[in-house]
């Protein structure tokens, strides 16, 4: 397996200004390699949602340096961020966050049609696959508001596949859902890194989540235990 | 649905919200068809105001104009203090009339601003059949010019026009005037001129030019007949009537003429300054109110789009998380407005012409009038769409911009 690391953060420092000055991430260095599913846990307040958005990029007031997949991302410019989110990063939100006006088949597509490098007919193509995989050919054509929780949950992981990422980020994928529903996307995570070229970080709660991944980072106050 | 992603959303969050769109799209319909109709029935006002008023009121008038007050001459010309005793004085006879009219005329028609030319010889005189009598105005006119002019031949109610210029003989009386002297058609009518001549006419024609002061007190006769009257000679000319290409620049023609003309060149403006006004107030009216409501409409928009964007602040900062960028954001709020805009425009230039008809239906029998005026101008239609676009496009923007600056991460954490 490719060994360079897909994701490297070093030394991020980050402060909340509100309601005073708090220093929430603490010199945080680690990588991340291509293909690990990788979990980060802490208590309520440690910092491991606000590194998750610092890594998503979208979050830039930070101090330190943030590279993936080689490319430096500090200090880029907001349209530039969100190109690269477009191109290289899929989300997995706690709440599966769909746009309840659309179908199900168009909340996958929206981020291919943005992205502009397929032709339509084959972003549907596409979308129906990764549907099919997750069990959901069938919801394709209702609106997304009309799914179950578990349902829609899949939904969002099938959106966060369709420009083919080299990272996924959840967070708290599980948290939301019912012990059945849980074990349903672990499974599907559990696939998507097997498959090969796609790396997994996901912040979460859930034990048995993070006792199944291949590596765990615990923060603590802002600090990377080891 | 072969559009970009960014129109498609828009397109949706649209189609969406069926209710709230057609509320949106109402605001802006009905201020672009206030707009319309607001500026199409003044317009129809101003233009059945001036076709009343320059049914007998030329664009452009030069005549010899006394100086008014003759009584003191005796300052004028001797130092203050000088007594002179004079009883009973006496100024000799002024010149009267425009000397040298073929000259004149001649001139005027060179002009590239002046359209038509007309000369008339203008009395006073009194109208007698039997015992009864009235003071008014006898116009001799050159008949063809007058009509081009005045458009005269449409206000005969018995007669024809053209006949005047074939019977000096012949004499055209006001429809009040004839009423008030119990003339017919083919009666005599006696006229006496303040020099003491007195000649019998046929009345060959009866007009009606809707202004009462007119229709009471006018009469014409040829311009040849009058001079013969008069015994005067043939370039005896009292007023010269000169129309402009466009008579909002008579003003302009004025300013040409007065320099050169040595009698007193005077626009319809200057001599009926309520009729500008009166005019130039209605176009304020219709523009405040129609704005009024456009501004109106505009603040609907914004409510409505703000609104939207509020219900919608958790899509748009997942759709930013997922790749959109601030412009792609600002661009889909954008185009609902644009398209409120647009929707709202078509329909409401239709349902302003609609209620212009309607009210253009509406019987009104005053001044020669049938029904209310209107007019259907194109420019009124193109500009009421524009502001339209402009107030929806301003009511946009500032929700969209807000929209754009959204910061997802604050919206996706809670």
């Amino acid at each position: 397996m490719n060994t360079t690391p897909i994701l490297t953060a070093s030394n991020l420092v980050k402060y909340f200004y509100e309601p005073e000055k708090f220093q929430v991430l603490k010199d945080i260095s680690f990588e991340v390699r291509r293909g690990e599913f990788l979990a980060l846990v802490g208590k309520s307040g440690s910092g491991k949602s606000t590194l998750l958005y610092v890594l998503s990029t979208m979050d830039t007031e930070y101090e330190g340096n943030l590279a993936i997949n080689g490319n430096a991302l500090t200090g880029q410019s907001q349209n530039a961020l969100a190109a690269f989110r477009n191109q290289h990063i899929g989300f997995v939100f706690q709440f599966h966050y769909l746009l309840p006006e659309f179908t199900v088949l168009e909340n996958v597509m929206i981020p291919a049609l943005k992205m502009r490098r397929l032709s339509r007919q084959e972003i549907e193509t596409k979308a129906y696959g990764h549907l099919s995989t997750l069990g959901l050919q069938d919801q394709a054509l209702k609106l997304a508001s009309k799914l179950s929780g578990g349902q829609q949950q899949r939904v969002a992981i099938a959106r966060a596949l369709i420009n083919d990422p080299s990272i996924i980020m959840g967070d708290e994928p599980t948290g939301n859902l019912d012990s059945k529903n849980s074990q349903l996307v672990f499974d599907i995570f559990r696939d998507i890194v097997s498959a090969g070229h796609q790396t997994i970080i996901a912040v979460t709660h859930d034990e048995d989540f993070a006792a199944n991944c291949d590596r765990v980072l615990e923060l603590s106050d802002g600090h990377l235990l080891k | 649905m072969k559009l970009p992603i960014n129109y498609q959303i828009a397109a949706t969050y649209l189609t969406s919200k069926v209710k709230q769109t057609i509320v949106a799209v109402l605001g802006v319909t009905f201020g672009i068809s206030m707009y319309v109709f607001m500026n199409s029935f003044m317009s129809g006002v101003n233009e059945a105001q001036n076709r009343l008023a320059f049914s007998t009121l030329a664009h452009v008038r030069i005549y010899n104009d006394r100086p008014a007050d003759r009584s003191d001459i005796v300052s004028h010309v001797f130092p203050t203090g000088t007594i002179a005793n004079i009883r009973n004085g006496k100024v000799i006879k002024y010149t009267d009339g425009i000397k040298n009219s073929r000259e004149i005329i001649r001139y005027l028609k060179t002009q590239p601003l002046v359209s038509v030319v007309t000369p008339e010889v203008n009395i006073s005189v009194f109208f007698k059949n039997a015992g009864n009598k009235v003071n008014g105005t006898l116009s001799g006119v050159d008949v063809s010019g007058e009509d081009r002019l005045f458009n005269s031949a449409a206000f005969m109610m018995q007669g024809s026009w053209k006949e005047l210029a074939y019977r000096p003989d012949g004499i055209f009386v006001g429809i009040e005037l004839a009423k008030s002297l119990s003339l017919k058609i083919n009666d005599n009518l006696n006229i006496l001129t303040a020099d003491g001549v007195s000649h019998t006419y046929k009345v060959i024609g009866i007009f009606q030019t809707n202004l009462s002061s007119v229709d009471k007190a006018k009469a014409y006769l040829s311009i040849a007949a009058t001079r013969q009257l008069l015994a005067e000679n043939q370039d005896y000319v009292t007023d010269i009537q000169i129309n402009v290409v466009d008579f909002k620049k008579a003003n302009q023609l004025v300013n040409i003429l007065a320099p050169v003309i040595p009698y007193k060149v005077e626009s319809w403006s200057m001599a009926n300054q309520q009729l500008q006004a009166g005019s130039n107030l209605r176009d304020v009216i219709a523009v405040a109110v129609s704005l009024t409501i456009l501004i109106v409409a505009g603040f609907g928009i914004y409510n409505i789009m703000n609104m939207t964007i509020n219900e919608k602040i958790r899509e748009i900062a997942i759709l930013k998380a997922m790749g959109f960028a601030g412009k792609d954001i600002r661009k889909i709020f954008l185009t609902m407005g644009v398209v409120i805009g647009l929707i709202g425009g078509f329909v409401g230039m239709g349902l302003g012409f609609i209620v212009s008809d309607l009210v253009n239906h509406v019987p009104f029998n005053v001044a020669g009038l049938a029904t209310l005026p209107m007019s259907y101008d194109p420019e009124d239609y193109i500009l009421a769409f524009s502001f339209g676009l402009i107030t929806t496009f301003v009511a946009g923007y500032f929700p969209s911009r807000k929209a754009s600056k959204i910061d997802p991460v604050n919206i996706i954490r809670g």
